[in-house]
């Protein structure tokens, strides 16, 4: 195209344009501080409406009160004074949605952060939406593959499953929601990672994990980070689920982590007490409950007539020196489908992923293991159990009988067995294979201390070996002629 | 109850409107007792404020707030505060910013003619 042409386009453009003049309500900024700012007029604006302030920041009607709007400022408010005016902009707070936001990472306003092209998509959704109803749910049926042995045998999560990750910093939480979004790969899963007052260094590193792995082809990162305000911490998780709620109504199944509700929870008490409502227990204000409920509560598995996608979360929760009856633990256990423990003891003892396998749970997830799956964790969690009551006298060994003996023997070998590194999944087939040839005693022959490497030669030998088997116990088929041959090709091996 | 200030304002001149001299007096002064024994009397300045406010919108007078980026001729303001209706108090701002046309400001409303805002819808057109 010459100049001219353009310029041709351009006055076209210009003469085509109509003078509208805008009405537009307005208000009055009265108080400003830490992110919250209180205004006069605005008396026609809604909750959770935008609001846009006079240097172009964007803030959320919070409190409508009789003489004054509250409302927290998404973004910097140092540019914000008294008497400013605020301008309505008529919009419910929402963030954009669709595949355009698959490998970006963005910030709680679905905001590319990542320095990438601006991401255009012509879809927004509502940040705040009421999950849906009981006539359009199903139970959860299909299974969620961490590829983490000790949670798939023993704490299976479903497929529109709430399972809470709880323990003590540095536990190893991130990590195994970080190992359950790579190993989704081609298990036809869309991912989003919510990270809410998370360093800016270990987010970094995670997004680059993810991309080295691969997984950012089907993930989003969504980042509110610890100098981000706290508005953007508190809304962040319900961006997320925002974007999820896109692919679970076009039939898609979605799993969301949010890492971590804890931070989310202290964002909240920092709002509330700024906009002076009453604080409560821990000077939480008294709908820290209705925060994380109607959050979780999202999750769903639609059925077939809705589209039938599904959203799993995967909260993620803090505690203070394992005290797990503090107020957050207390509201979040009560709202999900399980929990899956960490405890710095086994951590430290060389147990990782460092699950206590005693007390987590998952009070849906059984019902979506494979059948192989169900007929070997069966005995894996038997064992485990009555391991777990010999432990103590574990150090008697010398005068404890026969059968004693052999079942802390079994426990110890199983405890091993579930030792995992990190960034290392294991495929559904494997973990079968394997848990079934420990628990039936196949690696007695084995030092506790070469079960790794016997595991590792185990695999390679059924890879080579037995691969058709691998292949139908992975379709979940199993029945006596299965297990048969499971059986042989472990006598086979140990030959 | 708590009352507010809104209130007070809104029964005072309800109580106030038809009432001359001697009684005008010893209702405000009864008032001022109220406001007293509801341990309102700090409130007082803003109650006046609300109570102009509420008198103002009864009596139909209305308040705008005239921004341009040039001095505007009494003729040009005449006819803007034709448009709003007979009793008007206007009040000019001039605000070099917005370029040029007007912005007009009633109560919560900005009815925005700038050139400044049109440059800017212009921009988001193209």
């Amino acid at each position: 195209m010459s100049t001219n042409q353009i310029v041709e386009e351009l006055k076209k453009h210009i003469s085509q344009f109509e003078k509208v003049i805008e009405v537009e309500e307005i208000g009055t900024v009265v108080e400003v501080g830490d992110g919250i700012a209180r205004m006069t007029g605005l008396t026609k604006s809604q909750y959770q409406e935008m609001l846009e302030f006079s240097n172009g920041v964007f803030g959320v009607v919070l409190n409508l009160e009789e003489e004054t709007v509250g409302a927290v400022i998404l973004g910097d408010y140092k540019g914000i004074k008294e008497g400013d005016t605020v301008k309505r902009t008529g919009r419910i707070l929402s963030v954009p949605v669709g595949e355009q936001m698959i490998g970006r990472v963005v910030n709680a306003l679905g905001q590319a952060i990542d320095g990438k092209d601006e991401i255009k998509t012509d879809k927004f959704y509502p940040v705040e939406k009421i999950a849906p109803g009981v006539m359009t749910r199903q139970s959860v049926d299909q299974p969620v593959q961490t590829g983490i042995k000790a949670i798939d045998a023993m704490i299976p999560i479903g497929r529109g499953q709430r399972e809470l990750i709880i323990g003590d910093r540095q536990t190893g939480k991130t990590a195994i929601a970080i190992d359950t979004i790579i190993n989704q790969k081609g298990q036809n899963m869309k991912c989003i990672y919510v990270a809410v007052g998370q360093k800016e260094s270990k987010i970094a590193r995670i997004v680059a994990k993810l991309e080295e792995t691969g997984a950012m082809e089907y993930t989003t990162v969504v980042v509110a980070g610890a100098s981000d305000p706290a508005s953007m911490s508190m809304f962040a998780p319900y961006s997320g689920v925002a974007m999820a709620e896109y692919f679970a109504d076009q039939g898609q199944d979605v799993l969301i982590v949010y890492d971590d509700l804890t931070k989310q929870a202290w964002a909240y008490r920092e709002i509330s007490l700024l906009l002076r409502r009453p604080p409560g227990r821990e000077a939480y204000p008294g709908d820290v409950f209705y925060l994380h409920s109607r959050l979780l509560e999202r999750a769903c598995r639609l059925n077939k007539e809705n589209g039938g996608g599904s959203i799993t979360a995967l909260p993620i929760i803090e505690t203070q020196a394992g005290d797990v009856t503090a107020y957050i633990p207390t509201n979040v256990i009560s709202i999900t489908d399980g929990q899956i423990f960490l405890e710095t003891d086994l951590f430290y003892r060389g147990v990782r992923p460092a699950l206590n396998v005693g007390i987590s749970v998952s009070r849906v997830g059984g019902s979506a293991q494979i059948k192989p799956m169900k007929k070997v964790a069966g005995k894996l969690k038997l064992a485990m159990a009555q391991f777990r009551e010999l432990e103590a006298f574990a150090q008697l060994s010398s005068d404890l009988d026969p059968e004693t003996k052999k079942q802390i023997d079994l426990g110890r070998r199983m405890t091993e067995l579930l030792k995992q590194g990190q960034y290392s999944p294991m495929s559904v087939e494997d973990q079968v294979a394997i848990i079934y040839a420990v628990s039936n005693e196949y690696f007695n022959k084995f030092e506790v201390n070469a079960i790794k490497e016997a595991e590792k030669q185990f695999l390679d030998f059924m890879h080579k070996n037995k691969k058709i088997l691998l292949d139908k116990i992975a379709k979940g088929e199993w029945d006596e002629v299965i297990e048969s041959e499971l059986k042989s090709a472990c006598e086979e091996f140990i030959k | 109850m708590k009352k507010s200030n809104k209130q007070f304002a809104e029964a005072l001149y309800k109580v106030t409107k038809s009432l001359k001299d001697k009684d005008l007096e010893r209702v405000l002064f009864n008032f001022a007792k109220l406001l007293v024994r509801s341990h309102k009397l700090k409130q007082a300045e803003r109650i006046i404020e609300e109570y102009i406010k509420y008198a103002k919108k009864q009596e139909g007078v209305k308040e705008i707030e005239i921004t341009s980026a040039h001095k505007l001729d009494q003729e040009t303001i005449d006819k803007i505060k034709q448009v709003f209706g007979d009793k008007v108090n206007e009040q000019q701002i001039i605000d070099k910013n917005i370029l040029g046309g007007v912005s007009i400001k009633l109560e919560d409303k900005i009815l925005d003619a700038t050139i400044k805002t049109q440059l800017k819808q212009l921009k988001n057109a193209l």
